[in-house]
């Protein structure tokens, strides 16, 4: 279970360290009046400024309590993390997959896993939308868009 | 009279028979994209924006927008039958689309709601045609210091009105900020933000960041909540469609003031979600009838649909005629015309005639192709609901991931589409605003680029922009709309003792 206030303090520091990290490159670029003008580090720098006070602030709202943040004290529930987790992890195993086995074999792979595994169809069916999908998707941006989706390294090591 | 006889012309360009086709196909891939939670306009534009690059500017453009018409009505359609929202912007009519079509008026509650779209879109493309010229007009006398000074009203009339909670509004844009400014700077030619990232010279291109944004993000907002599609029927009485049109004049009071908020939040670039949602709240509060808003009320139908068609369609007056988009989706639309090689902002009307007026003809067209199509293809698309959602997920995250890669072939921006994803989650979650983020970063540069120009004009001094009337004006009025939720709260604070927390915002007030 995760609380709205956790939530809240989470977004705010990952904003935070966002506009920390832009404002420590942005002194690399040089701030301020130079004789070529406004140099080119100043405007990402307010803006990183303008994103750690602003996440100070979220931060500190969030930690404080509220009374209509009470009326929803948590933001996720263990079945939902559940849920998200079930989109987002095959997902995320899916981008990874796709610089080794390439876009075609990374999709049919993931849709025939997501689909069979927690047996929301049958095998021969997940199968047939695995195919249909890397089918499609060949037809669709190698055929008729001329777009070439990567194919990968192991495609790469059998010579295609 | 001048723009009627341009207006004309235009649909001399608009109503030609590819344009037409390419209507009624724009228009069915966006209730496609509309209806499909987890897809929405600002997504379905940028997947096709790859495609419309052999293309005519004008051509494209009325692919584009028949597309966006497309998706405000699709997500009507899912709002109103399944009680759930397939955009953002069409939250408002679940409110009383669902109750009413539960109740046995499904084909009430759908034609009364696109009736009054239908109506909404209408006033922002009359407003469009009589203004959008007069603007570009008094633009093309525009310095990089009055160009600023809109661009600073914009971003700071998201703050002041965009319903969200200021500060997250504030953090959302300067992030957006930060995105544009990744990659080699167009004035000094210096590389910023890379991070030590070698591939993020090249900045991060605005679609990568809609891809994650709206299509990852929605889709695990969606997974999260696993909703249920069950269905009322939908099986559309014409006879009811035309009764139901024919009843909307007697709620002209809702119908304008509804337009007028649409139109008013579409300029002023508060978009239209945030229009749907304060159209609603104010009919609820002047209606007669306000308390049984919620259980199936005609205005309550009537308000948000209207305003989301209004500030849909006059979200795209600021883009045409100063090159600042009113809506995300717009936004995408503004990228789309820098790809084609046109310069958003006045100068469009001066050398693009045909373009402008091609577009706005399109739009009267367009919009009544959408209501023809909607109306034919809701038993369709509803069909479409009935898919179950693990099914739809999985093809969603691949349309994503290609769409991102498909960008520019880079194999990072996939990764930094997921990334995107997750922090679009965690804003849905958390009411932080997209749209002022994915303004930002269209046109955050452009907005930059003004500041410095004028600084150089002005050899470092920050007087250039109190230099004259007008560049005051805007600095001032942008200045105010900063301060006002800061005003309001002190406002609320000396009236009553007991304070009152407003981060809960309007929207999320009327979510809980």
């Amino acid at each position: 279970m995760i609380s709205r206030r956790a939530l809240e303090l989470a977004t705010a520091v990952l904003t935070g360290s966002f506009g920390i990290a832009v404002v420590v490159q942005s002194l690399d670029n040089g701030i301020g009046w130079s004789s070529a003008g406004v140099e080119s580090g100043t405007f990402p720098f307010l803006t990183g400024v303008i994103i750690v006070l602003g996440s100070l602030y979220n931060l500190v709202r969030g930690v404080m309590p509220v009374a209509s943040l009470a009326n929803v004290p948590i933001a996720i529930t263990p079945i939902e993390l559940r849920r998200i987790a079930s989109l987002f992890v095959p997902a995320t195993a899916f981008v990874a997959a796709i610089p080794l086995i390439g876009m075609y074999l990374a999709s049919a792979g993931y849709v025939f896993a997501v689909l069979a595994i927690p047996k929301h169809q049958s095998v021969p069916r997940a199968l047939a939308m695995a195919l249909a999908t890397a089918i499609g998707l060949y037809v669709v941006f190698e055929r008729m868009f001329q777009v070439s989706l990567p194919h990968g390294a192991l495609a790469a090591a059998f010579g295609l | 009279m001048d723009n009627l006889s341009e207006l004309l012309h235009g649909f001399t360009i608009a109503v030609t028979v590819p344009h037409l086709a390419l209507m009624v196909v724009g228009v069915l891939l966006g209730i496609l994209v509309g209806v499909l939670p987890g897809l929405g306009a600002p997504n379905g534009v940028s997947l096709l924006l790859p495609l419309t690059f052999g293309m005519q500017p004008v051509s494209a453009i009325i692919l584009l927008s028949s597309m966006y018409w497309g998706a405000l009505f699709g997500g009507s359609v899912t709002s109103i039958l399944f009680n759930i929202p397939g955009e953002p912007s069409s939250v408002a009519t679940t409110f009383d689309g669902y109750p009413m079509a539960r109740d046995g008026r499904p084909t009430t509650a759908l034609a009364t709601a696109f009736g009054s779209a239908a109506f909404g879109a209408l006033i922002g493309v009359i407003l469009i045609t009589f203004l959008a010229s007069w603007v570009a007009q008094v633009a093309l006398a525009f310095g990089p210091a009055e160009y600023f000074a809109v661009y600073f009203l914009a971003f700071a009339s998201f703050v002041g009105m965009g319903g969200a909670a200021p500060i997250k509004t504030v953090v959302a844009l300067a992030i957006g900020f930060a995105i544009a400014a990744i990659g080699i700077d167009t004035v000094s030619g210096s590389v910023r933000l890379t991070m030590g990232v070698d591939e993020l010279v090249k900045g991060v291109n605005f679609v990568v960041a809609v891809m994650g944004l709206f299509g990852i993000g929605e889709l695990l907002v969606a997974v999260e909540e696993e909703f249920h599609a069950r269905a009322v029927s939908s099986k559309i009485d014409w006879r009811e469609v035309f009764r139901a049109v024919g009843r909307l004049p007697r709620h002209s009071v809702a119908l304008l003031r509804s337009a007028a908020i649409g139109c008013w939040m579409g300029i002023t670039p508060g978009g239209p979600t945030a229009a749907s949602f304060m159209s609603y709240g104010i009919a609820r509060r002047f209606s007669r009838r306000g308390r049984y808003f919620g259980t199936g009320e005609v205005e309550g139908i009537i308000s948000p649909e209207t305003a989301d068609h209004a500030a849909g369609t006059s979200a795209l007056l600021p883009m045409l005629s100063l090159g600042i988009p009113g809506s995300a989706t717009a936004a995408v639309m503004m990228g789309g015309l820098m790809i084609w090689g046109l310069n958003p902002g006045p100068m469009l009307f001066v050398d693009q005639k045909d373009f402008v007026w091609g577009l706005i003809a399109s739009m009267y067209v367009g919009n009544i192709v959408a209501v023809a199509l909607v109306l034919l293809t809701v038993p369709v698309f509803a069909a479409l609901m009935r898919i179950p959602f693990v099914i739809i997920a999985p093809l969603i995250v691949i349309i994503c991931v290609v769409g991102a890669y498909s960008v520019s072939n880079s194999y990072l921006d996939v990764v930094t589409m997921l990334g995107f994803g997750i922090v679009g989650y965690l804003f849905k979650k958390l009411f932080y605003p997209l749209a002022p983020l994915v303004l930002a970063i269209v046109i955050g540069d452009k907005a930059e680029d003004a500041f410095r120009q004028s600084m150089l004009m002005s050899k470092g001094s920050l007087g250039i922009f109190f230099a004259n009337k007008l560049v005051t004006c805007l600095i001032v009025g942008g200045v105010a709309l900063l301060l006002l939720p800061l005003v309001l709260q002190l406002a609320r604070l000396l009236h009553k003792p007991a304070p009152p927390t407003n981060e809960t915002t309007a929207q999320e007030k009327v979510i809980i």
